[in-house]
């Protein structure tokens, strides 16, 4: 009986230790700095959302993951060990844009990529199947990629990444393009992918699904991580700030209050940054005491401001 | 996985590509036609061998008919020689077909009437060779009867009369079989021609595909530059190989088809001898073709991108011609040696029997050596070219890319 314990002792530390981690990448164009000492990690479990502007570094970054571009100096580490092409190979990658042969199969694609990674001809079949089914393309089975819709070709594409069972999602502007069906299917697909244990990294411009979907976010500007962490993190970098609509307030009562400053005003509802030496039940009493108090919420900022606010402000970094 | 069956995996799906695609099977059928049309539209053309009918219109002429067999057994020309009642009749027959010549001797001497012409391919007129045979016939009887009527006896007259034996003997007496020979070399110029340019390009639009459709990226993950390279070359090839093998086996049905002993006496050295030189001269371009194929940016590029490869091919077919037209010529001896040209011009040499084994085998060793460097170069040039975005890239800049 003492000896039951023991196998989740070890499933736990196994867990820990699975975390790819991006160690001070760099990689130079010429004269252009395209990646500068860029780290990060995301663990097993995890899905972490890249975002950047064009030209960010989101694209080198992947493809020095992967092996297709070696970097000038770094490490990519999986479980501890540098990446290897036997570490690779368990990587399911989809690179931006087509990565299919136009004239095959959809499943014929599939079974090869399957094999490819090492898969028996049975099981690569099966797989290959189960995931048609899984991502709503089964009609589309035998036919020609090149005859799907840019939307149905995405899904083949992440079949592709998904059907050897890899450890590791590398997906680069998988949602670009897609319907908002299809961007539910491909957002469910890859959240389960994350619940089932594997860390799950996709570059994306579409900052509110980000926002929505990933566990934790890394902005990069201009080939540095200018941040990273949970949304709420990144909101957290900021100073306090509230949403209050108190109607009968009368004007200039905030001014009166240490530490806060109103920030704008819409209506009868205000938005109020708290400084230091304030707080929020504060706020909330002195309100309340102008009388009825309609609106009183924290202001988390979105993504999107955050966004615009670390890739346009120089000081960020 | 180990390295084989990975490559094994590449080449399989190469083929099964290729064969699922209409071009290949237009282009099998093409070559085989072409070859099967080498083979049998000579054996049509040319009259078949059969003997010169002569027909001896009445009792005059058919008095000389000994003395035209005579002659003609002499002179070893295949002529048949049949009576004919009257002028009409021997009209009637030449109009139809079933004779060739019509001699007739009247009052002012011995007239040969023949069909004239009849159409592109059959003008029938008297050959020099069969007019002498006539004439020396002719001449043969007239003396006879000259000198019978002046007393001669008869045994001195034969013996005067009788043909002296006569015969050619060449110091280099040219094989039996030369056209055959020509048609092969020139079959095997095409054949070949067309196997390496197609199949070379097939490598070079394959590899350009993958490239830029990023499916390399995909693949490289996975497989390494050289077995992705590997496979293709070999599973492309395999299918250049069995399209040969079809168009060659057709041609070997048709030539007993059509029983023309067209089939040159080298043909059995020959035809492995192009399934050798095809794998050689494929490996040597398939890998030059490759290493374009990945350096290009866009599909488009591809075909003038590989212009300086697909020209030495044509031109080893140019160079057959000249190679046929003059067999011993030296400079296109030593030009049959050159890496690019040999694939194309040594098995055409075979086919005119005018290679000895060793000019082969250090043809062979040479072209080696040069697959040897080619796929070296390739194989530098390809992976970092392959993952490569942008515009095309040139040799240089590709080189220098393998370097860092």
């Amino acid at each position: 009986m003492d000896v039951a314990p023991a196998p989740v002792l070890m499933e736990e530390r196994t867990m820990a230790e699975r975390v790819l981690e991006m160690e001070r990448l760099s990689k130079r164009y010429g004269d252009v700095v395209a990646l500068h000492d860029l780290s990060f990690q995301v663990r097993a479990g995890e899905l972490f959302g890249f975002v950047g502007s064009n030209g960010a570094g989101k694209t080198t970054t992947m493809r020095i993951i992967m092996g297709v571009l070696r970097a000038d100096a770094g490490e990519v580490r999986w479980a501890g060990a540098p990446l290897t092409f036997a570490t690779r190979r368990r990587i399911g990658y989809m690179p931006e844009e087509r990565g299919l042969y136009p004239k095959m199969r959809v499943l014929e694609q599939l079974v090869y990529l399957a094999e490819l990674h090492g898969t028996t001809a049975a099981v690569a079949q099966r797989a290959a199947a189960h995931w048609l089914e899984r991502l709503d393309l089964a009609a589309r089975t035998h036919d020609e990629v090149q005859s799907l819709s840019h939307g149905n070709q995405q899904r083949v594409q992440l079949a592709a990444a998904l059907v050897f069972a890899p450890e590791i999602l590398i997906l680069d502007e998988p949602f670009a393009g897609l319907d908002p069906v299809a961007v539910d299917v491909m957002s469910a697909a890859l959240r389960e992918q994350a619940n089932s244990g594997m860390p799950v990294v996709f570059s994306s411009h579409q900052l509110e699904l980000v926002e929505r979907l990933c566990d934790r976010v890394g902005i990069i500007r201009s080939g540095r991580m200018v941040a990273c962490g949970t949304v709420a993190e990144l909101a957290g970098g900021g100073a306090e700030r509230l949403w209050l609509d108190a109607p009968l307030a009368p004007e200039g009562w905030v001014q009166r209050l240490p530490g806060v400053k109103v920030l704008r005003r819409e209506g009868t509802r205000t938005l109020l940054e708290l400084g230091p030496g304030s707080d929020d039940q504060m706020v909330l009493r002195a309100a309340l005491e102008t009388g009825p108090v309609r609106e009183f919420r924290r202001d988390v900022p979105s993504l999107s401001e955050l966004f615009r606010h670390v890739v346009t402000d120089k000081g960020a970094a | 996985m180990n390295g084989m069956a990975t490559l094994r995996l590449v080449a399989r799906r190469e083929i099964e590509e290729r064969l699922r695609s209409r071009l290949i099977w237009v282009m099998t059928a093409l070559t085989t036609l072409l070859v099967v049309a080498l083979i049998v539209i000579p054996a049509v053309v040319r009259q078949p061998a059969k003997p010169t009918v002569v027909g001896l219109v009445g009792s005059p002429a058919q008095a000389v008919g000994p003395a035209v067999q005579a002659i003609a057994r002499a002179a070893q020309v295949d002529i048949k020689v049949v009576d004919v009642a009257n002028d009409a009749a021997a009209r009637a027959d030449l109009q139809h077909g079933s004779l060739d010549v019509a001699l007739n001797i009247g009052a002012h001497g011995a007239v040969a009437e023949v069909r004239g012409s009849v159409g592109y391919f059959q003008v029938q007129t008297l050959s020099p060779t069969l007019q002498a045979v006539l004439q020396a016939a002719l001449n043969a009887v007239h003396q006879r009867q000259v000198l019978a009527a002046a007393g001669v006896p008869p045994a001195t007259v034969r013996a005067a009369l009788a043909p002296v034996p006569f015969s050619t003997r060449s110091l280099q007496p040219p094989p039996t079989d030369q056209v055959a020979r020509d048609v092969a070399a020139l079959a095997t110029g095409i054949l070949l021609y067309i196997s390496l340019a197609l199949y070379g390009a097939a490598v070079a639009n394959g590899v350009a595909q993958e490239k830029t459709s990023r499916i390399a990226e995909v693949l490289l993950a996975t497989v390494r530059p050289g077995q992705l390279l590997a496979g293709k070359v070999v599973g492309i090839g395999l299918c250049g190989v069995g399209q040969l093998a079809i168009a060659v086996v057709g041609g070997l049905i048709a030539n007993a088809a059509v029983k023309s002993a067209v089939i040159p006496s080298t043909v059995w050295s020959l035809l492995p001898a192009i399934l050798l030189w095809f794998v050689l001269g494929y490996a040597l371009y398939a890998f030059a073709y490759a290493a374009t194929g990945a350096m290009v940016g866009r599909q488009e590029e591809v075909q003038f991108a590989s212009l300086p490869i697909t020209l030495p091919i044509l031109a080893g077919f140019l160079l057959t011609y000249l190679t046929i037209a003059r067999p011993d010529a030296l400079w296109l001896r030593l030009l049959s040696f050159l890496p690019p040209l040999a694939p194309i011009l040594m098995p055409a040499r075979l086919a005119l029997g005018t290679v000895s084994w060793w000019e082969m085998l250090l043809a062979v060793l040479l072209t080696v050596v040069a697959v040897y460097g080619m796929v070296r170069l390739a194989a530098r040039i390809y992976a970092p070219a392959l993952v490569r975005g942008g515009a095309r890239l040139t040799w240089s800049a590709a080189l220098r890319l393998g370097e860092a």
